[in-house]
């Protein structure tokens, strides 16, 4: 396969010819502070005026014909440096630059970074560095990466205490989260409260949104690529803080100066540590904690290799005693080699290994228990080349290979010292995809991106293959013909062709336009039909009942910049159409249910939406305000009576508004606020009396066919720096500071759901039964809190 | 999954979710006819109410359908009456002290007239329900999310071998009978349900235990489940594949358990029902259900030797 791809790329380039000896500058862009690659930096050719940016690894390359150059590199919140270099053979040139105002030096003003937004062809794109994310006040203080990300438009959740997040429509399972290219399947500690990634560990943080480029592909609604760090390769550094929840470290430094680093980072909540001094529910084997370890080290072993090495591992216990309880976590092994072939093919290897499991036992004696774990493993080989063939065009092509394996349940009941093994047969599948793509720049003002992934998927045996009666939708279909299989044996597959394409034009230096259509497809699918999704949610692989989903996207864009790039503007339209999503009968059984795929229902999907977004990026007070204006919607036979209904995470109006004001050296601000519409539920109409109980009832059976009270909030943050010299005038080694939080300010009582149930308590027979509605608020009132942090 | 719930409670120990009752004004809609119609053969008589649906927040008894034609045929074509006794109380009355309505293994017809000439029917096979063999009482000095010195009580009954036997096990504490939500307590063979099929074995632990009440006091403190003297009355109703998912249903739709669980609701929606309008009438609507069961029973008053001592 990358023979084919290699011979190809050859193709091209013979196809594009040379007219004139070119010869090629490359290198990498580091933060000269840490020796950290910078993703996306700007490297713009001033006699050129162009240039292009830097890979993930933060390596570029350009094509040149002979004479001389001034070479501006810049990276937002970095100073910017100009190099004027002779060309006259092709040359390294590896940069570092310098943060803004550390650096001595005047500062260049850099308007070509600023920009970027403007400039590039990408387009429904989320960014957020580490930095801004920490600024955001945080619940319970607790820097958060995937709360973060729900200010920004298009980027929603059900509610607090709901893990994941949906993006433009989509459901939780649609996203795919990529830590260092290795897939996490469950993003959340605690639920939903906080998300699995050590801030203290993490670079940079990319959101898909649309125009999603062709190296990316298995989920329909988005790619969240979260890039750690790689290790400070200059100095040790340790980084740590008490908040509410966790108690966090990080470690890094150099391996070898300038040639390998490492960097470790760990939480671990500590609550249950505090607890165990005022209660002895913890003893004879309880638990309740949750934690973190996340691992990375490197090795630049020349000019042309490096590899990394990363490691995440995350877990969340709680046990009633040492026999009892739960427990679910991820794990991740990535390992990566860069090379370089020639000036301009990079290449990087990605192998990884990506494992999500829960436990469950139940049970305090041997006669009398239940055992239930479950895993999903996935197995990955991912050869990539990013081809700098000139300047206007870098090709980028590769192919991915995935192992899954899931085990739904390797479970066993003991009644009474009978054991029952209640295991759900394992699945396997592999999705194998090839892509190229090329970003390819027309003039100064039009630019592509284009390319196509060609995507297969093969169901694997063993495991009983069941066919399913045909019978009314909404109701469970019954097995009708089982067949066992051999192991690998190939029991069903499909194939998708997934275009991508995405354009920029420019009408002048501050205004864009810019569109973008992708089809995806998905060939695993996430089980849940509660409100939000849980841990125990299973994974499912498309099979010979289950096709795979498929996502198309339209999006056009307006982007413009004012006041010398002072403010980023934009507009976005985007149109969703997916196929073949799951949905499910009512009193679906989806844990532990070999008949899983009978109970499952199918149908089509919709999304439409308008997103605007005004972000401030200089001066004292800096942030965005964010509005989007959506709708997302189902239909499928069974539901609603087969009509369109609204998803449950559909917003009409979601406002936020993000700002971070710097008071002074010593303190700044932060607030961020939220408006969302009341999110679609089900409201019954009528009630009816069936042995004693009161069953409600909807008329028509309507789904999602009321909303609840809208939904805002206040959370604001001070952040008081120490100081940076001690009282003899030295600077001090350790720089630290607090953060105090209030989250939810004006203690609204938001409701996360509104339901109906009859009267608490027993009802005494033969009587009337009250009915009444509840509404449950997550967190109904001002929560503050405090955190400590320091770095030395 | 319940159990998860247990985890959300001590989650709630550190951020309190609020759950407070609130005023909906919903739209109400045209009353459609019910059917309750869960008979067994014990010999007593067995009802079949009818009723009308009503408008969700509407307190009262809900409305009675009189002057309907009620009869239940075996496959046979032996043919049960039950006529109106009260109003919307549609009886069978056995002719002497044993003789009981119905057979093991046999499908039973249900056939409904209304006055106004609309027709319904429904089918059902009698399952089989095995003996309960025990009851014991357990003594727990200290357990975590039970008041101190509690007895849990523990039914003993062993499923028949054979894949899809269901259950409706009912309970009575002190001659009341456990009808809350959260206190249905159904049985697929020994275990919760078709895709995990227990089969052949002795109810799982958490069916045997669920015939317990958790009732709480004023403060919401729980109360124990049992005291010395209180007397555990169990019957076990038989259900068929059909009736067994239709109270499954139920569960879902009335067992809330509100705060943090709401996180983890499936939506409402409507359940399902057996009872099928005739091709006369074909687009009236009807709830409600037909089953026919077979009925075991067991009890115990909760003495010094109804206590088992673990092993």
């Amino acid at each position: 396969m990358i023979k084919k791809i290699c011979s190809l790329a050859i193709i091209f380039t013979a196809y594009f010819g040379y007219s004139q000896e070119k010869y090629t500058v490359n290198g990498y862009i580091k933060d000269d502070a840490n020796g950290e690659a910078l993703i996306g930096a700007t490297v713009y050719v001033k006699e050129l005026s162009g240039g292009t940016v830097t890979n993930v690894y933060g390596f570029y390359a350009l094509t040149l014909t002979p004479g001389t150059y001034s070479i501006e590199y810049s990276y937002i919140g970095f100073s910017t440096q100009v190099k004027t270099i002779e060309v006259s053979a092709n040359q390294r040139i590896d940069i570092e630059l310098g943060e803004e105002g550390v650096e001595l030096e005047a500062v260049i003003v850099a308007a070509e970074a600023e920009d970027e937004n403007v400039t590039n062809v990408e387009m429904s794109t989320a960014k957020l560095d580490i930095k801004t994310i920490t600024k955001i006040p945080a619940f319970m203080g607790e820097v958060d990466v995937i709360k973060s990300i729900q200010l920004l438009p298009g980027v929603s959740s059900v509610g607090e205490g709901a893990s994941g997040f949906n993006v433009r429509g989509g459901s939780v399972g649609q996203n795919l989260i990529l830590l260092d290219e290795a897939p996490v399947y469950n993003s959340s500690h605690l639920l939903g409260f906080f998300s699995v990634f050590n801030p203290d560990a993490v670079k940079d943080v990319k959101l898909y949104k649309g125009g999603i480029p062709a190296q990316y592909g298995g989920r329909i609604s988005s790619i969240l690529d979260i890039r750690m760090k790689e290790g400070n390769i200059k100095d040790f550094e340790f980084n740590g803080g008490i908040g509410t929840v966790f108690s966090r470290f990080a470690v890094e430094g150099p391996i070898a100066k300038d040639k390998a680093s490492f960097i470790v980072a760990g939480r671990r909540s500590y609550a249950d540590v505090l607890a165990r001094t005022f209660t002895d529910a913890l003893e004879d084997g309880a638990a309740l904690n949750f934690y973190d370890l996340t691992a990375k080290a490197n090795y630049n072993i020349n000019d042309k290799n490096r590899i990394y090495l990363s490691g995440y591992f995350g877990r969340d216990v709680f046990k009633f005693d040492e026999n009892q309880g739960f427990s679910w976590g991820n794990s991740t092994a990535t390992f990566r080699w860069n090379h370089l072939y020639n000036e301009r093919l990079f290449s990087n290897l990605t192998v990884f290994f990506s494992d999500y499991d829960y436990e469950l036992k139940f049970g305090d004696n041997d006669r009398d228990k239940f055992t239930w774990d479950s895993r999903i493993v996935t197995y990955n080989v991912k050869p990539e080349f990013n081809y700098f063939l000139n300047n206007s065009n870098e090709l980028i092509f590769g192919g991915e290979a995935l192992l899954y394996r899931f085990t739904p349940a390797s479970a066993e009941v003991v009644s009474d010292g009978e054991v029952t093994d209640v295991s759900v047969d394992e699945r396997k599948g592999v999705e194998a995809s090839i892509y190229l793509g090329n970003r390819q720049t027309i003039s100064s003002r039009l630019s592509m991106e284009y390319g196509l992934r060609v995507s297969h998927w093969n169901y694997l045996g063993d495991g009983n293959v069941y066919t399913f009666n045909d019978t009314t939708a909404g109701f469970r279909r019954e097995v009708i013909d089982v067949r066992g299989t051999d192991n690998w044996e190939s029991i069903q597959t499909y194939a998708n062709l997934e275009p991508r394409f995405s354009f920029k034009y420019q009408t002048d230096p501050t205004t864009s336009i810019k569109g973008s259509y992708n089809r995806m497809a998905q060939y695993i699918h996430l089980i849940s039909n509660t409100t939000a999704s849980n841990p125990l949610d299973v994974w499912t692989p498309s099979s010979n009942n289950i096709k795979p989903q498929i996502g198309e996207q339209w999006a056009l864009g307006l982007f413009k910049n004012f006041s010398g790039n002072m403010f980023e503007t934009s507009v976005e339209v985007y149109y969703k159409r997916n196929q073949n999503q799951i949905d499910y009968i009512d009193g679906a059984d989806l844990l532990l249910n070999e008949f899983l795929e009978g109970d499952l229902l199918v149908g089509d999907g919709r999304a439409y939406g308008a997103e605007f977004y005004v972000k401030k990026n200089k001066g004292k007070l800096t942030g965005w305000v964010s509005y989007t204006l959506s709708r997302s919607e189902l239909q499928v036979d069974g539901i609603n009576n087969g009509e369109w209904y609204p998803t449950r995470f559909d917003q009409t109006h979601n406002l936020t508004f993000a700002g971070f004001y710097d008071l002074s050296e010593r303190w700044s601000l932060s607030a961020n606020f939220t408006w969302i519409s009341g999110t679609p539920t089900t409201f019954p109409t009528d009630r009816f009396i069936q042995q004693g109980y009161v069953i409600p009832r909807i008329d028509d059976n309507a789904r999602n066919n009321v909303r609840i009270p809208d939904y805002h909030r206040l959370d604001i943050s001070a952040t008081r720096y120490g100081k940076k010299f001690k009282k003899n005038g030295k600077p001090r080694k350790v720089e630290d500071f607090m953060v105090f939080t209030i989250y939810n300010l004006y203690s609204r009582k938001n409701p996360f759901s509104i339901y109906f149930a009859q009267e608490d308590g027993r009802p005494p027979e033969g009587q009337n039964i009250t009915t009444e509605a509840r509404q449950v608020s997550i967190i109904g009132s001002f929560f503050p809190s405090i955190s400590y942090n320091l770095k030395f | 999954m319940r159990n998860l719930f247990i985890y959300l409670l001590f989650f709630a120990a550190i951020v309190s979710a609020c759950d407070d009752r609130i005023d909906v004004a919903l739209d109400g809609s045209d009353p459609i006819l019910v059917v309750d119609a869960w008979i067994t053969r014990q010999a007593q008589p067995q009802v079949i109410k009818l009723s009308l649906s009503q408008a969700y927040f509407d307190n009262t008894n809900p409305p009675t359908v009189t002057g309907a034609t009620v009869t239940v045929t075996d496959e046979d074509g032996v043919v049960f009456n039950f006529p109106e006794q009260d109003a919307g109380n549609y009886v069978w009355t056995p002719q002497n002290a044993t003789d009981s309505f119905g057979t093991v293994g046999k499908n039973y017809f249900l056939s409904v007239a209304l006055a106004d000439g609309n027709q319904f029917s429904s089918a059902a096979r009698l399952g089989r329900s095995p003996a309960v063999d025990s009851v014991t009482f357990r003594f727990e000095e200290e357990e975590e999310f039970f008041p101190e010195e509690s007895y849990l009580a523990e039914l003993w009954a062993r499923d028949f071998e054979g894949v899809g036997d269901t259950y409706w096990i009912k309970a009575w504490k002190n001659n009341v009978y456990l009808n809350r939500p959260e206190e249905i307590n159904i049985a697929f063979d020994a275990g919760f349900s078709e895709g995990a099929a227990v089969d052949g074995d002795i109810f799982i632990r958490p069916i045997r235990e669920a015939v317990n009440p958790f009732d709480e006091d004023e403060d919401d403190e729980v109360l124990r489940p049992f005291e010395m003297g209180d007397s555990l009355y169990i019957e076990i109703h038989s259900l068929n594949r059909e009736s067994f998912f239709y109270i499954q249903q139920i569960q879902v739709q009335i067992d809330r358990p509100g705060g943090f669980g709401e996180l983890f609701s499936a939506p409402l929606a409507n359940v399902g029902t057996n009872i099928i309008p005739s091709e006369s009438n074909p687009d009236v609507e009807v709830a409600g259900f037909f089953n026919v069961a077979s009925v075991t029973a067991g009890g115990r008053t909760l003495t010094e030797d109804a206590v088992r001592q673990e092993e």
